[in-house]
């Protein structure tokens, strides 16, 4: 049965009169904290551990049916179901198919929404007959009494539902188990989610076909961990552009070579130069030095990109990375990079001339700055040992021996079982997170005992136990049992918050010793955990689903309204996001600073974009902002401007509802149905301003947009890539614009007025009053990040019943100057972290 | 559902017999079916059709044709159009795709939204066992329309290249005889997981018991699978007169890829492969490679009125139309114990928005073809009150065989729709 998840707020703050309708997946992700719970049908009554009798649970739903359709039932068909059931159903709220499953906070929240209201005497309405005390009295005691249960149930079951590794954290988990470089995510079936993130455990599902991708990405894994050949041949060489093909046979004169030094003065995609002379047929650690330095360039660097990847037709390639070449003095350029087997990079300046202009006046001409490149160095695969680490991780020093025709090395054991017990329980310690038994290996052990049978060789037979330790439940979920954490299921919940992959040895041994509990020895734990490079995970994974950045790509700016939109702009972006917060965390800096700061993390283009001086190239660095910049915080970066807006407008319901749901932890609820969206007239006939003044006019329709807009309107003033903007671009009617001696493709369109009035009736002129405003309540910036936080680092939403604790960390880092570093560590050490 | 494998073996391996395909390369001697095999194809465009250019104004047999109907107009007889449908419950946004077959409440909620069953797996289950491949979901962009019970995603196949080789490419005796032994190392490996239900149950609350549940009765399900993929991989492929198909670079060439899509599932009928198919064709951001079209397939279905952005898009959308008619047009020439392909699927093309520049997720365009039934009409709903499309879907369950009465939200078959006599 499901639950009806029908309407969320007081059903009359929005009737259908209401014009406005706000729509896009963006606002629909945004909604979701308004039902902080899933519609799972689970068993209801559960009285904690022990209890696991399915007939028992049957037992108690009969009787919660029963008392409903003695108590509840007839008051509800007496005093409402006439408003809010199949016939007529207002406010799309229907009593009669209300969810009776109080373990999902949806349906508990609505039925304390019955409960206030009926109780309050608002509902049902006056103009209908008054329910009797002793009546109101029943339905309220029901109520009250289901909701105790149920959070008490969820208390002793504990508030986090057994959860799935996710796809990162799947890929981060073999990576680190078996000591490889491999892409797996891609392989997996994609993961659900709840409450904005994907690692909230009642989100994640398994089916038959996921069980199958996991065969499948364990086997592959293990085939790259396992050393089956000779050591690869280490080759190193100096290649010149020159000799590669698209230099060679290029038909328009874009290229100057200067003996083995070729200048590349384009940027237009199909000059990019693939190093095909670099092909090589083993996967692994690839050394490359570039030198290379920027040529009539003024003096100053040209950045160029790299891709990687087999630069074949319909493959994808990745980007390595932007770097900046140094003018005229020739830098050498090193970095090491995994490639796998056939595979190249690309080199592409950036911001260079397009192929047409260089190519009329011939490359050996052109006076136009250039990127010139001396040569490239190829060196690999490096491998430190052979066999490689992998191998060793899982064989130890068993010795191999060349089979069939002596091109295959196996791994050979004297004394199978003894090897293969050894081997899966140094295996299994580390995939199930904790210290194992021999029962626990057991199972495992004898499947490679039936594979030996099967005449299968010692290898063949270890492969097949150590995939089956990979497919096993213990593996591929976290386990924790109900109560406070075990050392092991602590560990294991520090480092998939922190790291999003498994415990390393230190906090395994830890565990072991039973010392990680200890306060202390936890938050020397998480300082160095957040100082390993693995931590970025904890920035992309959680800022990436807190601010939507993971969908920045979804989509592409309108080339006629945004041309100077590219594709080192739109990389930057969330770098700069990512490395604010890591700078903020680093220095334990206030979490205000998200909604206002002082400072940025700039690299040349994003300067340029912002109009702000101080930065050049790819490199960022924090830069202070100016005055009147506009910008600080993450509600002015051009990442989070973008992801709120869909390429072609923007809309200040859309971003104002964004802004109340992800910084202020207060989403509106979801918009009635049935009334249609209001769509910016790109024509420049109106202002998206003109069109919703309707709306505002209405008293119940300004019930929630009186919250939604304002700020909604403050950020009008940045444009769908985040660019400042005093007025709109449109494609019909407007003034011509010029920029740098060029046409543009748009016109100027009306003036931008970002003004409004808070609900509380403050006013303010622009985004930089409308921030101060923010700022008023900095507890209410703290609480709307702690419950992400939380929400995040447990893989469980932040329910009613956990308020209490988030109040009191709140309160913990408010003497703290609301440190971001002070407020992690007071998550890590509160009982909800804590505990299951 | 309790199944033991052995038993389950013996009872696929009586259907498991090839049809005759006139077409096909006769592998062997094939039994005689009793009843000619049914087959439904379900496809979704995920940024609508602009529905002006679509409902004809005047319901019944002898409809005015429309720009989009005008493409298809060959086939007039053997397809119905039908407006006014939508999921009830269902809210308006892009995240309708979720529902799209399934009928599941509210997925534009997210947070309080658990998938439910789609079409084809709910039919995979009953009918699936008679074919190499139970299904195949098909995507030209990485979602998927398919959902099981539990409400997992079925990864789709983007790869049509892939799905070739899958269907028709027969490894070399050393390859097969190692895929052997994986699908055999496979069912013992999930046996031995298996076991572990035991120990790991106990002491954990019902939320929990849940979802290892649902674990364990996935092990069991791809248990079941890989048996039968061995049964089958003593089989050789069915072999076809077609090249095989060169992935599409271009990210943005939904046409090409619609094409390369339709002609595999074209394939994979005439062969018997399966029987049920989903696609869902791409919906993208970029400018596809198309003449005239200078904006992203995304933009311009936000057209929000502009004349430009609509010509643009009926552009994109003719050329979608046209690849639609490729494929009914290779359905019923394949001819199979003289009837055609066509005749025995049920070909559904629709999307889960009705108008995407509003993403209004009411009065979706419906397209029918095919199945057997009595076509050459446009059924128009009212949209204000439509009946819920899980009633199309029961009557195309039920023309599959399947003695199905309720799915998702029906509450009954479509009325107005018969079937061939």
């Amino acid at each position: 049965m499901h639950p009806i998840i029908a309407s969320n707020g007081p059903k009359d703050s929005c009737p259908d009169a209401c014009s406005l309708r706000m729509t896009t997946r963006m606002l629909t992700r945004i909604k979701l904290a308004l039902l902080l719970f899933f519609g799972f049908a689970f068993a209801f009554a559960v009285k904690g551990p022990g209890s696991t009798s399915e007939a028992q649970s049957t037992l108690d739903k009969k009787a919660v049916q029963t008392d409903y359709d003695k108590q509840v039932r007839p008051f509800l068909i007496r005093h409402c179901l006439a408003c809010h059931g199949p016939e007529k159903t207002k406010g799309n709220l229907r009593l009669d198919r209300l969810g009776l499953d109080f373990a999902t906070e949806a349906n508990r929240q609505r039925w304390q929404l019955i409960q206030k209201r009926v109780q309050a005497g608002e509902m049902p309405p006056e103009s209908k007959p008054r329910p009797g005390e002793k009546e109101t009295q029943a339905l309220a005691g029901w109520i009250g009494e289901r909701v105790q249960l149920a959070e008490a149930a969820r208390k002793a079951q504990g508030r986090v539902v057994l959860r799935r590794l996710n796809r990162v954290e799947y890929e981060n988990t073999v990576r680190d188990l078996l000591g490889i470089e491999i892409e797996l995510q891609e392989l997996l079936p994609l993961d659900g989610s709840a409450s904005g993130f994907d690692n909230v455990g009642e989100a994640l599902h398994v089916s038959s076909f996921a069980m199958e991708k996991y065969l499948d990405a364990a086997d592959r894994a293990l085939s790259i961990a396992i050393a089956n050949g000779p050591r690869p041949k280490l080759v190193k060489k100096r290649y010149s552009l020159k000799d590669q093909h698209h230099v060679k046979l290029s038909m328009e004169s874009v290229y100057r070579k200067l003996g083995d030094t070729v200048v590349l003065f384009s940027s237009s995609p199909w000059n990019a130069v693939n190093l095909y002379q670099f092909y090589p047929p083993d996967r692994g650690k690839y050394r490359f030095r570039i030198s290379a330095s920027g040529m009539q360039s003024d003096g100053k660097p040209v950045t160029y990109r790299i891709d990687a990847g087999p630069m074949l037709m319909g493959t994808k390639s990745h980007l390595v990375g932007y770097f900046d070449a140094p003018a005229d003095k020739p830098a050498v350029l090193e970095f090491t990079q995994h490639m796998e087997a056939r595979s190249t990079i690309r080199i592409l300046p950036y911001g260079l001339a397009r192929a047409q202009e260089v190519h009329k006046i011939g490359a050996d001409k052109y006076t136009g700055p250039g990127l010139s490149v001396e040569w490239v160095e190829t060196e690999g695969p490096l491998h430190d040992t052979w066999p490689p680490e992998s191998h060793r991780r899982i064989f130890g020093d068993l010795p191999q021996t060349p089979v069939r025709n002596r091109e295959r090395f196996e791994v050979v054991s004297k004394d199978p079982e003894v090897d293969a017990q050894r081997i899966l329980r140094t295996f299994a310690r580390r995939a199930f997170r904790r210290t194992v038994t021999d029962d626990d290996i057991k199972p495992f052990l004898n499947l490679f005992k039936s594979r030996l049978a099967k005449k299968y060789t010692f290898e063949q037979a270890i492969r097949v136990g150590l995939l089956g330790v990979m497919i096993s439940p213990e593996f591929l979920f976290l386990r924790e049992r109900p109560g406070k954490l075990d050392d092991f299921a602590l560990a294991s919940r520090l480092s998939y918050s922190l790291w999003s992959t498994m415990p390393d040895e230190e906090l395994l041994r830890l565990a072991e010793q039973k010392r990680l509990g200890d306060p202390k020895t936890l938050r020397l734990q998480v300082e160095r955990m957040l100082k390993h490079p693995k931590a970025a995970a904890f920035t992309e994974n959680f800022v990436g689903q807190w601010l939507g950045l993971r969908d920045l790509d979804a989509t592409e700016p309108s080339h006629i309204l945004y041309p100077e939109f590219d594709a080192m702009l739109n990389a930057s972006m969330p770098k700069e996001t990512y490395l604010f917060w890591d700078e903020i965390l680093k220095n334990d800096l206030s979490v205000t600073n998200l909604v206002s700061s002082d400072f940025t993390m700039l690299n040349g283009r994003l300067a340029k974009h912002y109009g702000i001086p101080g930065a050049e190239g790819w490199a960022f660095k924090k830069v202070t902002l100016p005055k009147d910049s506009h910008r600080g915080g993450v509600l002015t970066m051009a990442s989070v401007l973008k992801v709120t807006a869909n390429g072609t407008y923007t809309s200040p319901i859309l971003r104002g509802a964004w802004v109340l749901d992800r910084i202020l932890g207060t989403p509106p609820p979801r918009p009635p149905e049935g009334v249609t969206a209001v769509e910016p007239d790109i024509r420049g006939a109106t202002t998206i301003r003109q069109q919703l003044a309707k709306h505002r006019q209405v008293a119940s329709c300004a019930s929630c947009h009186a919250r939604i807009d304002p700020p909604g309107f403050a950020l009008e003033s940045f444009d769908v890539i985040g660019g400042w903007r005093t007025h709109y671009r449109t494609t019909g009617n407007g003034k011509p614009v010029m920029l740098d001696g060029r046409r543009m493709p748009y016109f100027q369109g009306p003036k931008v007025d970002p003004a409004d009035v808070m609900p509380d009736g403050q006013k303010f002129g622009d985004i930089d009053e409308f921030k101060k405003l923010l700022l008023k309540d900095k507890d209410q910036i703290a609480r709307a990040l702690t419950r992400r936080l939380v929400t995040y680092a447990t893989g469980a939403t932040v329910q009613n019943a956990d308020q209490p604790q988030i109040e009191a960390i709140v309160g913990n880092i408010r003497d703290k100057n609301y440190g971001l570093r002070s407020l992690v560590h007071e998550i890590v050490q509160s009982e909800l972290f804590r505990s299951k | 559902m309790k199944l033991n494998r052995r038993r389950f073996l013996r009872a696929a391996g009586v259907s498991l017999a090839l049809p005759w395909l006139d077409a096909l390369v006769p592998n062997g001697p094939c039994a005689a079916e009793n009843s000619p095999p049914r087959r439904m194809v379900c496809i979704c465009t995920p940024l609508g059709l602009h529905t002006p250019f679509l409902f004809p104004e005047r319901a019944g047999m002898d409809y005015p044709l429309t720009p989009y109907l005008e493409v298809v107009r060959e086939f007039r007889n053997d397809m119905t159009v039908i407006s006014g449908l939508s999921h009830p419950e269902v809210g308006s946004s892009h995240d309708s795709i979720f529902s799209f077959l399934t009928a599941a409440p509210h997925p534009e909620i997210r947070g309080g939204f658990r998938n439910s069953i789609s079409l084809d797996q709910f039919a995979a289950a009953q009918i699936g066992g008679e074919t190499r491949f139970p299904s195949l979901t098909l995507s030209c962009e990485g979602f998927s329309l398919s959902w099981t019970r539990s409400g997992a995603i079925v990864p789709s196949d983007t790869s049509p290249a892939r799905v070739f080789a899958r269907l028709f490419l027969e490894g070399r005796p050393e390859e097969v005889q190692a895929q052997v032994r994986r699908l055999r190392d496979g069912q013992s490996i999930l046996d031995t997981v298996q076991g572990q239900a035991r120990t790991l149950r106990p002491g954990l609350g019902s939320a929990d018991r849940d979802k290892l549940d649902e674990y364990f009765s996935s092990v069991r399900e791809l248990e079941r699978n890989l048996a039968r993929a061995e049964e089958w991989s003593r089989r050789p492929k069915p072999r076809v007169n077609a090249r095989p198909p060169v992935d599409i670079a271009n990210a943005a060439d939904l046409v090409g890829k619609a094409r390369l899509m339709f002609d595999l599932i074209h394939l994979a009928l005439q062969t018997d492969s399966t029987r049920l198919v989903t696609l869902l064709l791409l919906g993208t951001s970029s400018v596809p490679p198309i003449g005239g079209v200078s904006l992203g397939h995304h933009d311009l279905s936000h057209h929000g009125q502009d004349p430009g952005k609509i010509a643009q898009l009926r552009t994109i959308e003719m050329e979608k139309m046209r690849t639609f008619r490729a494929f009914l047009g290779k359905l019923k020439e394949a001819r199979e114990q003289g009837a055609n392909l066509l005749d025995r699927t049920t070909v559904f093309f629709s999307s889960n928005l009705g108008n995407a520049s509003s993403h209004s997720s009411r009065n979706l365009p419906v397209f029918l073809a095919g199945g057997g039934f009595r076509h050459g009409q446009y059924l128009a709903f009212d949209p204000a009150n439509p009946p819920p499309l899980s009633n199309l879907y029961v009557t195309m369950l039920q023309r599959l065989g399947i003695s199905a009465d309720q799915f998702g939200s029906s509450t009954g078959t479509l009325r107005g729709l018969e079937v061939n006599g």
